[in-house]
């Protein structure tokens, strides 16, 4: 019932968002319709790392109380932010080609996004191939939380290797104020899309879990 | 007996049966020479390519040797079920993973210094003063490997796939190290400037200490059955 009436909001969001993006805000000056990809680009960068920390925090809170929501949760967000990070990094170089030329430059930002997405592709590709049921979300949880700790470093890393590089805006660039609002409500609605994913793929892995035990009882039985 | 005095002892064990046996160091080290070679047919490393690709590649042959190198260094203490009678033994499993961690930064060290002079050997280095805070490269940059390396050997230990996995939980994790100690390299070896190396160390030096604080913390829980 409450997810139906999340689908519905969010589906309303979706709608502002779009008109914001393509029917409210002017075009920018110098690089022109492409601009308008930033405003999918940078919410989605900002929800793969909300979702990286939710992997964190779910993953000490299960060390802590070993109840099996928290891992659920740091397995759902580990998937999304994955998703979300694959989508920071299709939009990027499709914003890259006309801008500066090319499709990928070694650039500081891309170059930490895609350090940063290979390490929780490995976190999901290890919980699925590598660990036994029993074993995964315990495996998984010392995982998340070195994942998230090295983000920081990546990003302090590639920063020294590459600082030639930036080609990005700083991160404080003046908007123009409906570019400004037309950010924000995109941040919104890609956080409630996130959220409402992550607790639907929870409650997909409850189902599932659920499942399992209930075979399991049938086999016995 | 105190924290520090088990992790020693585990420390000295390992030294110990490595140093009777060199089933580890013999191979890695060829290893290591076999992957030089590798390098150098794929890349025409003589000459003035040298200085901008050769830190990359011994770096790359480096990791690669400590992917090899890390993988075993639990894998004995699974025959007889050594690894349980540690397991067993009372008070902090952080230990263990210090005397492990250390054992590791030992070997990996040891690897990378006899495989240091059939490098400068093929690629025409004179050796000279950079020796110094090279060494100091290494000392951070084989910290950093062993930090998380040994940790995942232990996660990995138990996996299905642990040949497989141990790469894949490791190399993403290492490259924002890997990327600093190939750096570092580079300007220690063109004869750089201190404050130049210092940004690169100081990344090394965080990195370490982060993962090591970090695995002694989570080690209890990567290990237990």
């Amino acid at each position: 019932m409450r997810s139906t009436l999340v689908s519905y909001v969010l589906f309303a969001a979706m709608l502002i968002a779009l008109a914001a993006v393509f029917l409210w805000v002017p075009t920018e000056k110098e690089m022109g319709i492409i601009q308008r990809i930033f405003y999918f680009h940078v919410p989605s960068a900002m929800s793969a790392f909300l979702a990286f920390f939710l992997v964190f925090i779910g993953s000490i809170q299960y060390l802590r109380t070993r109840e099996e929501k928290w891992d659920r949760l740091a397995l759902s967000a580990a998937e999304l932010g994955v998703m979300f990070g694959l989508i920071v990094l299709i939009t990027g170089p499709l914003w890259a080609k006309p801008v500066w030329g090319v499709y990928w430059r070694w650039e500081p930002r891309l170059t930490s996004m895609l350090i940063t997405f290979t390490i929780y592709v490995a976190y999901l590709m290890v919980r699925d191939y590598g660990a036994q049921a029993s074993q995964a979300p315990r495996l998984g949880a010392v995982m998340g939380i070195l994942a998230f700790a090295n983000v920081p470093l990546v990003y302090y890393a590639v920063d020294l290797w590459s600082a030639d590089q930036q080609l990005h805006p700083p991160r404080n660039v003046g908007l123009e104020p409906t570019m400004e609002y037309a950010k924000w409500i995109c941040y919104a609605t890609f956080f409630l899309l996130l959220f409402h994913l992550v607790a639907q793929r929870m409650e997909l892995a409850r189902i599932e879990s659920a499942v399992v035990r209930l075979r399991q009882k049938l086999d016995d039985a | 007996m105190s924290f520090i005095g088990r992790a020693l002892a585990i420390l000295r064990k390992d030294l110990q049966a490595e140093w009777r046996t060199k089933e580890r160091l013999s191979p890695m080290v060829f290893f290591t020479l076999l992957v030089l070679l590798v390098f150098n047919f794929s890349f025409e490393l003589g000459g003035a390519a040298l200085r901008e690709i050769g830190p990359g590649v011994l770096w790359s042959s480096y990791v690669f040797a400590s992917l090899l190198g890390l993988g075993r260094s639990f894998a004995d203490e699974h025959e007889n079920d050594a690894l349980d009678a540690l397991l067993l033994a009372p008070g902090d499993h952080g230990a263990i993973y210090l005397g492990k961690m250390v054992g590791n930064l030992v070997f990996l060290l040891a690897i990378e210094l006899l495989s240091l002079p059939f490098f400068a050997l093929f690629f025409n280095l004179s050796l000279g003063f950079f020796l110094v805070p090279l060494l100091a490269v290494f000392v951070l940059g084989s910290a950093c490997l062993a930090s998380v390396g040994t940790l995942f050997a232990a996660m990995s230990n138990n996996m299905r796939l642990r040949e497989l996995l141990l790469p894949l939980l490791l190399l993403p994790m290492i490259l924002p190290a890997l990327i600093s100690c190939v750096a570092a390299t580079k300007i220690v070896l063109a004869n750089g400037h201190f404050t130049e190396l210092l940004p690169h160390m100081q990344m090394l030096g965080v990195y370490a200490v982060v993962f090591t604080v970090l695995s002694l913390m989570l080690f209890e829980y990567a290990i237990e059955e």
